[in-house]
């Protein structure tokens, strides 16, 4: 458990001290621009990274909303098959071997800053983007699940099956590999939240935060900075931009 | 941040030779609904020689910048073109009523596009965009 | 030096006729499953989200790193200078193309997307290891065919020994980056061990050899290939070595595993506890697959006959096989521990042993790949002069004298990176005390 620290390499650093100074000389502007998020033809940008920050004392034990809305939002068809099917998003139980508590959290793609699986990609299929979402091309991704032998969170899922009626925001094909895409066409569409983290909140449980954790006036990045939150497998270094709190 | 090295020399080649070899479109049953809207985003011979070239080049910047411009876009040329089926329904990419499916079969020109992408419009977002074009 | 081995083009035969049916039906039924594969999923196979890489991997690996260990006994002529194995130099080179490909065309066709190859070999992520074999793998077989072209044209017999060197360094950089593969996977307890490597350039000679000495056998019993008792001799010795290598390696990497505390639930899991791998291990790999074949090479009476030495070759492959196996399943089975302190559980298997249970049409794949393998061989020496016309006493005896002329140049080592020096003078060890003897 670490307090939570935004990295900054030189050229964020040089980035965020402009923004900060765009700040300071015309706030009305960069106000304006949160407010209805990029324009379609602009490029994701390196300005924001964009994060969750998962509550545990909020989740239920009882509450699946998250996986059916992820579900639901993807298109992920359940075949029956349990140990084939994909899951972008599980609930995890966690019982703690001393004291015998329990609770539970939900787990998916921690969207690392230095993703193993992009590492291991031969094709360069697997991407971070700029905004710091990892994601699957799925044009180039030869389905060789070298990915998902790196990935220390088992985050990622192999689509088994040949699929139909995919909904047209996640293209998905039998022979490529996927995971979470934290919802990337809600955040190109300025939406600024997940599917999982509205259904979590219309349950009332408010246990999934969206935001910007490089926009120092987030939501997020105040929690980020307020409380302790956990990084899973911290030792690993990943810098993961999935965040918990309460473990 | 970390840039992939990648050679894309090979798909430009590709693409070069595949626009190329040009398709007599003139006695296919199209099954492609020209009626919606003014024009299609390039002019007609443009778009048949080259809407691989447009689509292709707009997933990448969809996929890897997050680029959604609508312009070229699949789902776009989909909410456009797609003809329903006389009970108001819309066909799927499998069958040779859907419009791209029609002309790649006559072309003898896989599609690789359906094998991850929805080929008719979805439901909601339909309704959506028409709510937002009204 | 001068080539002084008679070679021959093998005629048809009935051997050839009864071993090219077998190789086209096992090409048959890799066929057979890779479509299916490809209409239906991966969901028909025992492959799934936990366990990733099944049994196809296992063959692959297995014959990718017997191509690399076949190519050890023409180096052991070109690159020591031993010559009596000089006349398998052309069989070993042509050996390592055909079980090389067989392991690729496995590893392919078991990719999700094995349409889409062209993308593999035309666009690369540098940092991916992965995209790296796709090199080491295209560049083994240019520069073993190359030597083979140096092998069979006279004139430029006097670079083999150079480009031996070569060939060489490259099969050991090669196994080196197959078992890289695993290394690179962090978060795996399972492949956090630093022996990986080494472990997979020991275990590629020792399957290497084996591989090589059924097939002399074979060419003895079904080519009249006649195969003196000098051969034998050989690779009985070489079989003992590498078997003490892999041995010894993997002694060494679970004892560094147990010392490294991190690795404990692995060890434990592999080693002291009851399962599927664990069986495998002890019961396949070290009793089967080592104690046995040890048992029989220091036999007196089967040490010295050719039908012993089969065994001892046979029960060698099978054991290579299941330490791949283990290695490689086993890995992925055991579960993650990404929060230490608890137990986790959920609907995507964590926290429990994953299940994998091989599918026929695994099985299938991975035949079609010794298959394919056998036939490529069965084609190449029935069109080219591969074969020497005989392996028996006088005739390596006629190999090993030194020219009238001695021309012998030195062949400097200069092994591009520290690990491969440290795997050369290991094997030069293991060179040099058959030539004592
Ligand atoms: S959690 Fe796994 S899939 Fe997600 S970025 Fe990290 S390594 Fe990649
Ligand atoms: S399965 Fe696809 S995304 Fe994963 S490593 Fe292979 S090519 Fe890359």
């Amino acid at each position: 458990m670490k307090k939570y620290k935004i990295k900054l390499d030189r050229r964020s650093f040089l980035k965020k001290s402009g923004m900060l100074g765009m700040a300071t000389l015309a706030p009305g502007v960069m106000l304006q621009e949160l407010a209805h998020g990029r324009a379609p033809d602009e490029p994701a940008s390196s300005k924001n990274r964009w994060g969750l920050l998962i509550d545990a004392n909020q989740c239920s034990e009882e509450c699946n909303a998250c996986v059916t809305a992820c579900n639901e939002e993807h298109g992920i068809e359940d075949f029956g098959r349990p140990t084939t099917d994909t899951q972008y998003i599980r609930k995890l139980k966690l019982t703690n071997e001393s004291s015998g508590e329990s609770l539970t959290i939900p787990m998916m793609c921690q969207h690392c800053e230095n993703p193993p699986c992009v590492d291991v990609c031969p094709t360069g299929a697997s991407f971070i983007r700029a905004d710091g979402i990892v994601l699957v091309n799925k044009h180039t991704c030869i389905g060789c699940r070298y990915c998902m032998m790196s990935c220390p969170y088992k985050a990622r899922s192999f689509i088994h099956e040949n699929l139909e009626n995919q909904v047209p925001h996640t293209p998905r094909g039998k022979g490529c590999v996927e995971s979470c895409n934290l919802c990337v066409h809600k955040v190109d569409n300025g939406e600024n939240t997940t599917a999982c983290s509205e259904a979590c909140s219309k349950e009332g449980h408010q246990a999934i935060l969206f935001g910007d954790i490089n926009d120092p006036d987030s939501e997020i990045s105040k929690k980020l900075n307020k409380y302790k939150t956990t990084e899973v497998r911290s030792d690993l270094g990943l810098n993961t931009a999935v965040r918990y709190r309460g473990i | 941040m970390y840039k992939i090295l990648s050679i894309k020399i090979p798909l430009i080649l590709f693409l070069a030779l595949y626009s190329g070899s040009s398709i007599t479109h003139e006695n296919i049953n199209h099954n492609i609904d020209a009626s919606s809207g003014d024009k299609c985003v390039e002019p007609t011979d443009v778009m048949r020689a080259q809407h691989h070239i447009f689509i292709n080049h707009q997933s990448h910047e969809t996929v890897v910048n997050g680029i959604r411009t609508k312009k070229y876009s699949l789902k776009n040329c989909i909410n456009c073109h797609i003809k329903p089926l006389a009970d108001g329904t819309y066909p799927s990419a499998k069958s040779e009523e859907h419009f791209c499916t029609a002309c790649h079969i006559a072309a003898a020109a896989q599609v690789e596009c359906f094998d991850c992408h929805a080929s008719k419009p979805y439901k909601k977002v339909a309704k959506k965009e028409e709510d937002a074009q009204n | 030096m001068r080539d002084k081995t008679d070679y021959v083009i093998v005629e048809f035969s009935k051997a050839i006729l009864i071993y090219g049916l077998i190789a086209l039906s096992l090409i048959g039924l890799g066929f057979y499953s890779f479509i299916t594969l490809e209409h239906e999923g991966h969901w028909i196979t025992g492959m799934n989200n936990q366990v990733v890489w099944g049994l196809p991997h296992v063959f692959a690996i297995f014959l990718i790193i017997a191509a690399s260990g076949v190519l050890n006994i023409a180096s052991i002529s070109s690159v020591f200078n031993i010559k009596m194995y000089k006349p398998l130099g052309r069989l070993s080179a042509l050996l390592a193309i055909c079980l090389l490909t067989g392991g690729l065309i496995v590893l392919v066709l078991d990719l999700g997307r094995p349409d889409r190859l062209i993308v593999a070999m035309t666009t690369f992520n540098f940092k991916s290891i992965f995209a790296w074999n796709v090199f080491l793998y295209s560049g083994f077989m240019a520069v073993v065919a190359l030597y083979l072209w140096m092998m069979f044209e006279a004139r430029y017999n006097k670079f083999i020994g150079k480009v031996g060197t070569f060939a060489f360094a490259w099969r050991v950089t090669l196994t080196t980056g197959t078992g890289s593969i695993f290394a690179f996977l962090v978060a795996k307890e399972a492949y956090n061990g630093a022996l990986l490597a080494p472990l997979f350039i020991a275990l590629s000679l020792l399957v290497g050899t084996a591989v090589f000495y059924k097939i002399l056998f074979w060419m003895d019993r079904g080519l009249d290939i006649p195969m003196g008792s000098e051969i034998v001799k050989r690779f009985r010795k070489l079989l003992i070595y590498f078997i003490f290598t892999v041995f010894y390696i993997t002694v060494l990497s679970h004892l560094t595993n147990l010392y490294v505390t991190k690795n404990h639930g692995y060890e434990f899991f592999l080693l002291f506890s009851l399962n599927t791998y664990s069986l495998l291990f002890w019961g396949c790999q070290m009793i089967i697959g080592t104690l046995f074949p040890l048992l029989i090479l220091y036999n007196k009476k089967l040490s010295e006959s050719a039908v012993g030495i089969l065994y001892a070759s046979i029960l060698v492959l099978f054991g290579g096989f299941t330490m791949l196996y283990v290695i490689i399943i086993s890995g992925q089975a055991f579960p993650l521990d990404l929060f230490p302190g608890y137990s986790e559980s959920s609907t995507f298997y964590d926290g429990v042993e994953a299940a994998y249970i091989p599918s026929v049409y695994e099985l299938m794949l991975g035949l079609g790949g010794v298959g394919i393998s056998a036939a490529i061989y069965l084609f190449a020496i029935m069109v080219l002069d591969f074969t020497p016309k005989s392996l028996d006493n006088d005739a390596i005896a006629l190999a090993g004298i030194p020219d009238p002329e001695p021309k012998i140049e030195e062949n400097k080592e200069e092994p591009a990176d520290e690990e491969s020096k440290e795997e050369l003078s290991e094997e030069n060890q293991d060179n040099k005390q058959p030539k004592a003897d």
